[in-house]
């Protein structure tokens, strides 16, 4: 497999295709390392028999990453896309240096202009031309609401935060191209400081804020949960530099919703990634424990619900 | 209990891991060994939670039906609370600590 894959690179990239190395990835995608002439490169390949609703195809995938990369968001170039790399779609593109792993960011000596270079980064992100990606499709209250009954567990966490959601609602806003899963672990991160943003897959159409709000989430402070921005930092130099680049004004209390928000998502996300194991799509001992480790997450969402009514 | 994956379901998913993704990687005979009892072990864990009679989520199910259809009696989100601290006490009881912590906001 490797040998053909190497084969189907060369007659692409040219003769200088180094072997492929798999790198440890995601149980939908596959991640190949090659080199090509002196450049270092990432293949992002489908993995065997994974069709998932709600996330990008990699064609699509591929093209968001070229829009993101022509409205000059840190990301990696986009080099080729591949509609049958030895029968599965791909892409290839730069593989950037730094540390992705969010818990080794997060441990290590932390960039001091992390927040404001991830509100830096996110202020382009929002301003795509939404006809540069007009596949792209706008995400409503009532699809995670569907995608939570799909899996048929009664939680009444979920429950209490989807209704206080309902209740809650802050005036809309004009919708915005957005990542959709902004948060630590999908950026690369060097001593100097943002490398690149990865993981497009969940793009779509949304407020801009629920973007913002989701790398504050509690799931990803990993291990400092004091630190509200993904467990480096304040929210709030995070938030005014967004605010000062975007001409927008978010309030904290328009934050503050959407953090719920996007704890009840990642509370149902849970629970359809340990439906993926249990339906026999795709079998794993980490997506099983998930539908347990969720409950983590319904804590948060009471905690976060008591501190809204105080 | 009757969270899923059920305790029956985890031993199931570690039992399919170990045999399906350890075990061809083991070249050590005597831990080739070690590992085959451990599976030994885990699986009448697994036979033993299989006999057990299926949990109740019925209370579950009907409070949130219940707060589905708009009807919040006051002190049902530190219901709800109590009942996920209980469910984590299992799950992941560490987790709970950072909650007493000056913190976070």
């Amino acid at each position: 497999m490797i040998a053909e894959m190497r084969h189907a690179l060369q007659s692409i990239l040219g003769s200088d295709v180094s072997e492929p190395v798999l790198l440890a990835g995601g149980a939908s995608k596959e991640a190949w390392a090659v080199d090509v002439g002196g450049q270092k490169l990432l293949v992002r390949r489908a993995a065997v028999g994974v069709i998932h609703r709600h996330t990008l195809s990699l064609a699509d995938e591929y093209a968001v990453l070229e829009a993101a990369h022509a409205a000059g968001v840190r990301a990696p170039r986009p080099i080729a896309y591949i509609p049958d790399l030895d029968g599965r779609e791909a892409f290839v593109m730069e593989r950037l240096e730094g540390e992705t792993i969010g818990r080794r960011i997060v441990r290590g000596e932390v960039p001091a202009r992390l927040p404001v270079e991830m509100a830096e980064e996110l202020a382009k992100i929002h301003a795509i031309p939404r006809e540069r990606v007009p596949f792209l499709v706008e995400a409503r209250l009532e699809r995670m609401i569907e995608e939570f009954d799909e899996v048929g567990e009664a939680r009444p966490a979920i429950e209490l935060g989807l209704r206080w959601l309902r209740e809650n609602r802050p005036p809309p806003r004009e919708p915005v191209v957005v990542h959709g899963d902004y948060r630590i672990g999908n950026l690369v991160v060097a001593p100097g400081g943002l490398v690149g943003v990865l993981d497009w897959e969940f793009a779509h159409i949304d407020e801009p804020v629920r973007d913002l709000a989701f790398a504050l989430v509690r799931a990803w402070r990993f291990g400092v949960p004091a630190k509200r921005l993904g467990g480096i930092g304040d929210a709030e130099p995070y938030v005014e530099r967004y605010n000062e680049l975007t001409g927008r004004d978010v309030r904290p209390e328009e934050l503050d919703y959407w953090e719920v928000a996007g704890n009840v998502g990642w509370a149902i996300g849970c629970l359809t990634q340990m439906q993926r194991h249990l339906s026999g799509r795709d079998r794993s001992v980490e997506l099983a424990v998930l539908g347990r480790l969720g409950a983590e997450v319904e804590y948060e969402i009471c905690h976060l619900l008591e501190r809204a009514a105080a | 209990m009757s969270e899923r994956p059920t305790a029956a379901e985890l031993a199931e998913a570690i039992l399919e891991f170990l045999g399906g993704e350890i075990l061809p990687t083991v070249t050590d005979q005597r831990l080739r060994f070690r590992t085959l009892v451990a599976m030994n072990a885990l699986s009448i864990v697994y036979r033993e939670l299989e006999r057990l009679p299926a949990g109740d989520d019925a209370e579950q199910r009907e409070l949130a039906a219940q707060i589905r259809s708009g009807e919040v009696p006051p002190g049902t989100l530190a219901r709800v609370k109590r009942d996920v601290e209980g469910r984590l006490r299992i799950a992941s009881p560490r987790y709970l600590e950072q909650y007493g912590e000056a913190s976070s906001r």
